[in-house]
């Protein structure tokens, strides 16, 4: 698994490819939780090319929702593959997380999403 | 039957579940379907990994698979200390919390889920998945439904 920081126009990409598991989701996790405590005001993980997301992964992603609770962070995903999305959709996270199709949706759209403040 | 006998380490997850989704794509399982039973042995996998050899990683686990005419059985073995099955259920999901997914997803994919009481020494994990989609089963979109 591979995780490649980008800004653009103050707000973090993280591109995200292979499979997110139990040995690959501690990257995940540094770079998001890096991201967020930077203080930037919005976070976007860029799903299209996670082949495979496990628990760990999703975990990684609801931590990382949770702390924007803390930082007031915008946070959204987006590109999900049907199986990544199933699998939110599973676990009854798809309405949780704000969720977009494609990039320039997300990074037109992220600047008018509310910070996350808890379920 | 094929058995396949890995150490603890995450990194060596991936065989496990390339193993899976190779033989239940020969038992007759559409793609979303072995995807999802790859994702129940990959998580019992790493419940395995992280809390009964509590990660470490020069420990042993074997997976055995069986293709039945109606069915695939899988054994999950482990030489780690006695599990509690009683505390192994899936987490309700109106809580907001990284963890205990994994068990839920066990569960939503697989029809039979139970732990072979006479394995001497460790823990021997027995999921079924039935061809005919008997329990829980995926559909064309790869999301879980239930089917009578």
């Amino acid at each position: 698994m591979k995780v490649q920081v980008r800004n653009l126009d103050n707000i973090s990409v993280l591109d995200c490819s292979g499979d997110v598991d139990l040995y690959s989701s501690p990257l995940l996790r540094d770079a998001l939780m890096e991201e967020i405590k930077a203080d930037g005001p919005s976070v976007l993980v860029n799903m299209s090319g996670v082949t495979y997301i496990d628990s760990s992964g999703i975990a990684t992603l609801v931590e990382g929702l949770q702390l924007t609770r803390q930082t007031k962070t915008r946070f959204g995903l987006y590109g999900l593959r049907p199986n990544a999305r199933s699998v939110l959709e599973l676990a009854r996270l798809h309405k949780v997380f704000t969720i977009f199709e494609t990039e320039p949706e997300a990074l037109e759209k992220i600047g008018s999403v509310k910070p996350f403040v808890g379920i | 039957m094929m058995k396949i006998a890995i150490s603890s380490e995450p990194r060596l997850l991936n065989i496990l579940r390339c193993v899976v989704k190779f033989r239940t794509q020969q038992a007759g399982f559409s793609n979303p379907e072995c995807e999802c039973l790859a994702l129940a042995i990959d998580e019992a996998a790493a419940n395995v990994i992280r809390h009964t050899y509590g990660c470490r990683h020069d420990a042993l686990l074997a997976l055995e698979l069986h293709n039945l005419p109606d069915r695939v059985e899988f054994f999950l073995e482990d030489w780690g200390p006695k599990v509690c099955e009683d505390s192994i259920r899936p987490r309700p999901l109106d809580e907001l919390r990284p963890g205990g997914l994994g068990t839920f997803f066990i569960y939503s994919f697989m029809d039979e889920c139970s732990y072979d009481r006479d394995f001497k020494e460790g823990n021997r994990l027995k999921l079924v998945k039935y061809l005919s989609g008997k329990g829980a089963r995926c559909n064309n979109e790869g999301s879980s439904e239930k089917s009578g």
